[in-house]
């Protein structure tokens, strides 16, 4: 047990010691941004932390178990924004716990369960703009200390249990408070003195949020003369005549926006009828929104006869069965009609409607002509519409439409080329399924086109002048569609104010070199998720107010720009993540650009090489140049060394025989013999000796001594004298050359004779054959002798090219060079050391 | 006494924080029957969560009722749910749904907020089949505007 008490003694100043150690000292928070921003969610603080930086702006403590917070709680963060309280256990906050929070401007207190709030609770927050008290088990308003708020402009009570609607007093001095939600509480009653407070609220401009409160009953009168900007009653009535008289109650109210309906999750009516909104005919009304009633139905114009001078209507979540009864002399401007269920497309025709929001309608397939002369706004999208001729003035029956938003539908054929709709600023198509696009200049009369968006419409780029018209446009989103050849060629040159381009997800191999060329005013260009394998510079490099360039998800290995002068900009920002870089001393120069300009490129640690295999997975900026210049000096240095061999070898080759006699001695030949061959030849071959053998032999290197009977044999002596004297005797080989006239020469023959005698005699002396022309066989086994000889001995033979001759002379020389002793000196050791060596073994 | 002692101080400095992660989320199983048995597990290291499926039949009902409960870590004024199904380790199914949108917010639990309590029994919109024989893994979650994981739960389908 000893050593384990001596651990302990170890490790309790070790512990203290690392503790000490720990360089951030906010922990166990997360600085998000320093000396501003601290995380502290869930980390299981008892109290605030003091490790805090006092200059911290927004401060997120949810989550930790504080349960209680005492007065002046926050004074070391006196530059507090935001602070987030949520779910800290909070039961107990004292008399100026927030004192000293004079920049607090949002609070968050959700998921406490408060039993004692202090009078002074809220005391000293005197920019607070933001209150969030939801989940808090507030009963009731009337205690909630904030009635010196004065600033505050948004007050969230909801998911608490208060049962009245009594507005307090202090609301009296709430007078910037803009929104007040006060949905999921228990209010059932809503009496005209409760709201007495809000009439007293000069310029009001409230937002009211009512909903998911079981309202059985609202006074008449109530809100007579309460001017509200919006106010949401959505899942408060659980039956159809509570909500009939509820609405009655509200007249008198002027309200921008009155929103009524429930939740999907959450039904309390039955059954709809028409009667219940007959209530709306006394409310000032302008915007009108119904939501989500499962039984509503807008078959009965009556239901809407109190709306008709309404100027926005929206139906979300609804069972629409005609819109085609409802009269002319309405005056709505916007219609919206949102996840509705229709059996056929709306054929409307109303005179004043500016704004039509038809989207995520069921049973609605084939698009049908309308006739809306005052449309400037038409959101057509998410229908699965088919739609069989766009787009003309025809199909809208108007020429003032400025947007059109037909995403997200089915077939849409392209027939016409927007006659009549050269108002058109935003136009939308994406994720329809286009058809024709690319067979004509659909857009041709677009010439105030500001936005087109055709991605992923399965368009397939033939046409060149696809967008030709489209002279304003500063927008134009492509991604996923199709070129030919996979090659984006040079379509864009009437788009001169072009300022975005989305080319993403197109299948692009290559791009052409002018396919930038008329885009001056382009900001943003986005290649990414396409197929190209290098990234070729010249085409942006004329486009000086590129600012980015995304190649992000393509295959490209390497790029050509090396050189920061021909960067379109120094502005540019370039996305190259995600590419297969091959980092190899092939594109050192680039890589190490790379290196050098990080600041010009987004995430550059996300640059990564694919090849080669040793760095893969491994930035581009793990490079190192040094591997390259290390490779380049060996392949340099072998280099010289293989040429500087190569050199040696050809002059070796060269002066193989100036090499033999500088090794050997200065001087040759010597011993008794005069000669180093006797020639033996006919008389018809002479002119070959003399120019060919005589003439290589003895005028090149080493020199030899040729016995020639022309020029060597004594005069006045026999033939056959001088042939052995002269010939024979005095010569180390010799050269026989055989041709037609050898064997037809009985001199020649004679000669031979001797000399295989001679050869016999003498062991000094070899006969070399050169065969100078082919010759006959038969004649040839005239000499039986020297065909035997022939066959068995080789032989050199006369050949007419330039190489064979190269090679015939070498051979030649090295024959006659073989047992030539170099110098008398040399031959005499070699003589005296055989006898040795022998002796030796 | 002492070895106690140097054992509470070795799981100290292994445990600085005192945990916060670390062990994976216990299984729990949302519905049993005869032939299918559904279990999940939350694949969200902050928190743990409830679910149960009122009805456990092979054949899948258009309106299957469940229930969910969670303190929300994130505000969900935008809530969408990615739903992934795989079988033997190969996706088969990948679908997206926008759960709670912000102009129009679909159900009352839309907008509520950090800290508060989140509890959802009612139905949902399921398509009419009949679940072939086999055992299915399903990958569920929930993320908000921000792209924060809200909930996120491994279930395993077993069909007999």
């Amino acid at each position: 047990m000893m050593p384990l008490s001596r651990l302990a003694g170890i490790l309790i100043p070790a512990m203290a010691f690392l503790s000490y150690l720990r360089p951030e000292t906010w922990k166990p928070c997360t600085e998000v941004v320093p000396n501003i921003s601290y995380q502290c969610m869930e980390v299981k603080l008892y109290k605030i932390p003091d490790n805090i930086p006092s200059s911290t702006k927004n401060l997120d403590l949810s989550f930790n178990p504080l349960r209680h917070l005492g007065s002046h709680s926050f004074s070391n963060f006196p530059e507090l924004r935001v602070l987030d309280l949520s779910r800290c256990e909070i039961q107990i906050i004292e008399d100026d716990a927030y004192q000293g929070l004079n920049h607090l401007s949002t609070l968050i207190l959700t998921g406490n369960p408060i039993q004692h709030l202090a009078p002074g609770s809220f005391s000293g927050l005197s920019s607070l703009q933001k209150l969030v008290a939801v989940e808090i088990n507030l009963p009731s308003l009337e205690n909630f200390p904030i009635g010196h708020l004065k600033t505050l402009k948004e007050l969230n009570v909801a998911h608490n249990s208060i049962n009245s609607s009594k507005f307090p007093e202090y609301f009296s001095n709430l007078s910037n408070l803009e929104y007040l939600d006060l949905s999921n509480n228990q209010i059932q009653n809503i009496y005209r003195k409760d709201l007495q407070v809000l009439h007293k609220i000069p310029l009001l401009n409230l937002s009211l949020d009512l909903s998911l409160n079981l309202i059985k009953f609202i006074q008449p009168d109530a809100f007579k003369e309460l001017r509200l900007h919006k106010l949401t009653l959505r899942s408060n009535f659980d039956s159809i005549n509570i909500m009939k008289t509820c609405i009655e109650g509200l007249a008198g109210l002027k309200v921008h926006k009155l929103v009524l309906g429930e939740f999907k999750n959450e039904r309390n009516l039955d059954t709809f009828n028409k009667y219940a909104l007959e209530g709306l005919c006394n409310l000032t009304v302008e915007e009108f929104q119904i939501a989500y009633f499962d039984e509503f139905s807008l078959d009965d114009i009556g239901t809407f006869n109190c709306l008709a001078n309404l100027s926005a209507i929206s139906l979300v979540s609804l069972y629409v069965v005609n819109l085609e009864k409802l009269p002319k002399d309405f005056r709505w401007q916007s219609l919206e009609l949102i996840n509705c269920k229709f059996e056929q497309f709306p054929s409307l025709s109303f005179y004043s409607l500016k704004t039509f929001v038809f989207t995520a309608n069921h049973y609605s397939n084939t698009f049908v002509e309308f006739e809306l002369p005052s449309l400037e706004f038409l959101d057509l999208s998410r229908n699965g519409l088919s739609y069989r001729s766009c787009c003309s003035q025809a199909d809208f029956g108007t020429t003032r439409l400025k947007y059109l938003d037909l995403s997200f539908n089915d077939i849409i054929i392209m027939s016409s080329n927007f006659l009549g709709l050269e108002q058109l600023e935003y136009l939308d198509f994406h994720h329809s399924n286009l058809k024709q696009a690319s067979d004509f200049s659909v857009f041709l009369s677009l010439t105030k086109l500001l936005y087109l968006d055709i991605s992923y419409t399965n368009t397939r780029v033939t046409f060149h002048g696809i967008f030709h018209g489209l002279e304003s446009l500063k927008i134009l989103k492509m991604a996923g569609n199709y070129f030919q050849d996979n090659f984006l060629p040079d379509i864009f040159t009437e788009l001169t104010n072009l300022t975005f381009l989305d080319l993403s997800t197109c299948h692009l191999e290559q791009v052409s070199q002018r396919a930038f060329d008329s885009l001056p005013r382009i900001q943003v260009i986005n290649m990414s998720y396409n197929k190209l394998l290098s990234l070729d510079i010249l085409p942006y490099q004329h486009l000086h107010s590129l600012q980015v360039l995304d190649c992000s998800f393509n295959r490209i290995k390497a790029s050509n720009i090396q050189e920061p002068q021909r960067l379109p900009s120094n502005q540019t920002l370039l996305n190259l993540t995600q590419n297969d870089f091959a980092c190899v001393c092939e594109h050192q120069s680039f890589l190490q650009w790379v290196k050098t300009r990080k600041r010009l490129f987004v995430e550059v640690e996300q640059m990564v090489c694919a090849t080669p295999s040793d760095m893969q997975g491994l930035s581009v900026l793990s490079f190192r140049n040094s591997t390259c210049q290390m490779s380049k000096t060996v392949i340099s240095v072998s280099a010289v060394f293989v040429f500087i061999v190569f050199l040696i070898l050809v002059l070796v080759y060269k002066f193989y025989f100036h090499l033999m006699l500088l090794a050997g001695c200065k001087r040759y030949g010597g011993g008794e013999c005069t000669y180093d061959a006797f020639v033996i030849y006919s008389s018809q071959d002479e002119d070959w000796v003399r120019n060919e053998l005589v003439k290589n032999l003895e005028e090149g290197v080493p020199p030899f001594h040729l016995c020639l009977h022309y020029r060597d044999f004594i005069p006045g002596v026999a033939i056959s004298a001088n042939i052995i004297q002269e010939g024979f005797h005095k010569s180390r080989k010799v050269i026989v050359v055989v041709s037609q006239h050898f064997i037809q020469s009985r001199w020649c023959i004679f000669e031979y004779e001797i000399a295989q005698t001679w050869q016999f005699l003498s062991s000094c002396s070899g006969i070399i054959f050169i065969i100078l022309q082919k010759v006959e066989k038969s004649l040839l086994r005239q000499q039986v002798e020297l065909y035997r000889l022939l066959n068995r001995n080789t032989y050199l033979e006369w050949e007419n090219n330039v190489l064979g001759q190269h090679i015939f002379w070498r051979r030649l020389r090295k024959a006659l060079l073989a047992g030539k002793p170099w110098s008398p000196e040399a031959a005499a050791d070699t003589e005296n050391k055989e006898p040795e060596a022998t002796a030796s073994i | 006494m002492q070895g106690l002692t140097v054992a509470l101080l070795a799981w100290a400095l292994l445990h600085p924080h005192g945990g916060g992660g670390g062990d994976a989320w216990p299984t729990h199983t949302a519905c049993k029957n005869g032939d299918l048995e559904v279990l999940y597990q939350s694949c969200d290291s902050l928190q743990d969560f409830g679910f149960s499926i009122d009805q456990c039949s092979k054949l899948l009902k258009p309106n299957i009722n469940i229930r969910f409960g969670i303190i929300l870590r994130e505000d969900i004024n935008e809530l969408f749910l990615d739903v992934t199904l795989l079988t033997k380790g190969s996706s088969i199914l990948n679908f997206s749904y926008p759960v709670c949108e912000l102009d129009q917010p679909k159900f009352s639990f839309c907008g509520r907020r950090k800290g508060e309590q989140f509890y959802y029994a009612g139905p949902v919109n399921s398509p009419e089949f009949e679940i072939p024989k086999g055992e299915y893994e399903v990958l569920l979650e929930l993320y908000n505007e921000n792209h924060s994981t809200v909930a996120c739960a491994n279930a395993t389908v077993i069909c007999s």
